[in-house]
């Protein structure tokens, strides 16, 4: 459990993710992964950078140098902040033509999350992957 | 001798499936209860042998298909004991039938004039008050609950003169509470308001007397009663009926047309525009049978001990707030200060227990009780003890897998 506190490398966020085998496994790991995330401080908070259309509160930040995404994210919801810290790994430090190149539901169904993208949680987690994209 | 619920869980084929390997739970009835096989039966059994127009053709299936169509209006009126089955109005859920009434008395009101509804109410029971309000200067107002969840010991001020209509939930579907109704129809009975009660919480659990009650109206939804889903009723004495003006217009509800005038046909047809919900009036009067078929105290009285089965053991845990009662309820209603709602949710669901989190159709309530949403298990009468006790094991084990501490 040590090393889950600290920044995980986006291959190891897949294992992890991947080797999942029930629902109730996904949830644990998504638990575990939520902690691995700074979270935002209450300026970076803001309506501007909440994603609209998610049933928890979710903010997103991106900020692009030398071509490249880097994001930050965070939520009220444990769950929410996993799902981001999966979402993130896959997009991090990537150009935007490259990330609107992937397909990141296809992606994330492949690490066990399809069901955050289907039922009501849907409009969020995808409203999270318009924001990635745009 | 108390009620074993496996004298009917049979008759719900649904509730045997698992769930991602777990025994599926469904404690979501307020929501939307399963439905029973005679009503699947009867439904299947309305298209493969007697499925036809009602009112209209005169041939072998539409007499077949009018005469089981009305005398399923006998049933459910017998069910809420209406005096007259033309007291019976078929919509498609208890939101239409409020709407039903917010239109059709939107004549008689007046800027200034008052109408009063608690601040228990479901947003299907508010929003039409508060548009007809807007639409016509009335003065929507609220008996509210006190902090401490409790109805003032004096609110019959908040009955005046000017309140023309007052509507008031049974049960409330967000935390399970019930209106002391009777005194506050009274009330606005001496006011000479009109009445209506939403009973979409309380016909599944509770024997309804309309007449007992002597409400001007009374709504509820069948989806809610173990009977199909897109089928309700506006029950209404029948000088409240007339008074409302019709709220759609159009095929089945006229006598005569003309380019010039309409001549609406009597009641209960008046208020039915167009082709009904043949299947859904067939499955809400098998309900309506199932649940006649059965000792409903005994259910009653099984549904609350699983709540207060449920409500003592979490009660015991310090860190989790409950907003329904103790006792004479048939749901928990809760929330866990610092861990997010959807949260649990996700985690009961992951073990196959199906609640409801949120915030009911109920915001002001929510932000009366200081919260977002709460989760609510509830129960019906097919529901097991064992249940009642996955549901909080499971919760529980979803507190401390979530507990930052
Ligand atoms: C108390 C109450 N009133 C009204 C409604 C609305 O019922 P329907 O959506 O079936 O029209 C509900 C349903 O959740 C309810 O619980």
């Amino acid at each position: 459990m040590t090393d889950s506190l600290e920044q995980q490398k986006p291959v190891n966020i897949k294992a992890q993710l991947k080797n999942c085998r029930s629902k109730e496994e996904t949830f644990k790991t998504l638990v575990t992964l939520s902690k691995t995330q700074p979270r935002l401080c209450a300026e970076d908070k803001t309506e501007d950078n909440k994603v609209k259309g998610c049933e928890s509160a979710v903010w997103l930040i991106i900020v692009e140098k030398d071509g490249l995404r880097h994001f930050k994210a965070d939520s009220d919801a444990k769950l929410m902040r996993g799902v981001l810290v999966a979402i993130l790994s896959l997009v991090e430090g990537k150009t935007l033509a490259d990330i609107q190149q992937m397909d990141l539901r296809a992606e994330l169904a492949e690490l066990n999350l399809s069901s955050y993208l289907t039922s009501s949680r849907n409009n969020g987690v995808l409203a999270i992957l318009k924001k990635v994209k745009s | 001798m108390a009620f074993d619920p496996s004298s009917l869980r049979h008759l719900f084929p649904i509730l045997a499936q698992s769930a991602y390997d777990h025994p599926l739970t469904y404690l979501d009835n307020a929501a939307t209860t399963q439905k029973p096989l005679p009503v699947l039966d009867a439904i299947q059994d309305y298209y493969r042998n007697f499925n036809a127009n009602v009112h209209r053709g005169a041939h072998f299936l539409s007499d077949r298909a009018t005469n089981r169509f009305e005398q399923a209006r006998e049933i459910v009126a017998s069910f809420i004991n209406a005096p007259e089955q033309s007291h019976v109005i078929w919509t498609k859920g208890a939101t239409e039938a409020i709407n039903t009434v917010a239109f059709g008395l939107e004549h008689i009101l007046e800027s200034g004039d008052e109408i009063l509804i608690t601040s228990l109410e479901h947003h299907a029971n508010l929003v039409p008050w508060q548009q007809l309000a807007f639409r016509t200067g009335a003065r929507l107002r609220i008996l509210p609950l006190t902090s401490n969840g409790e109805w003032e010991p004096e609110f019959s001020h908040y009955f005046t003169d000017r309140t023309r209509i007052f509507a008031a939930t049974q049960i409330s579907n967000a935390i399970g509470a019930s209106t002391p109704l009777q005194t506050m129809l009274d009330h606005a009975k001496q006011q000479g308001a009109f009445t209506l009660v939403d009973g979409a919480q309380a016909v599944a659990h509770y024997p309804v007397d309309v007449q007992t009650l002597n409400c001007d109206f009374y709504v509820f939804s069948g989806h809610k009663m173990y009977g199909p889903t897109g089928i309700g009723v506006l029950y209404g004495k029948s000088h409240a009926l007339e008074v409302l003006m019709p709220y759609q217009t159009g095929g089945e509800m006229v006598r005569h047309v003309s380019y010039q005038a309409t001549e609406f046909n009597v009641l209960p047809y008046r208020l039915e525009a167009g082709t009904p919900h043949i299947e859904g009036v067939i499955g809400l009067a098998t309900a309506c049978d199932f649940l006649n078929a059965q000792d409903r105290l005994a259910l009653l009285a099984w549904e609350q001990s699983l709540a207060a089965h449920a409500y003592a053991r979490l009660h015991k845990e310090g860190s989790i707030e409950i907003y329904s009662p103790e006792k004479n309820t048939t749901l928990v209603s809760l929330s866990v200060p610092n861990i997010h709602l959807l949260d649990l949710n996700t985690y009961l669901d992951s073990q196959g227990v199906a609640v409801r989190a949120g915030s009911h159709c109920a915001h002001p309530l929510m932000a009366q009780l200081g919260v977002a949403g709460t989760l609510r298990a509830s129960f019906a009468c097919y529901n097991t003890m064992e249940e009642a006790n996955r549901f909080c094991d499971v919760l529980l084990d979803a507190i401390d897998l979530l507990n930052d501490e």
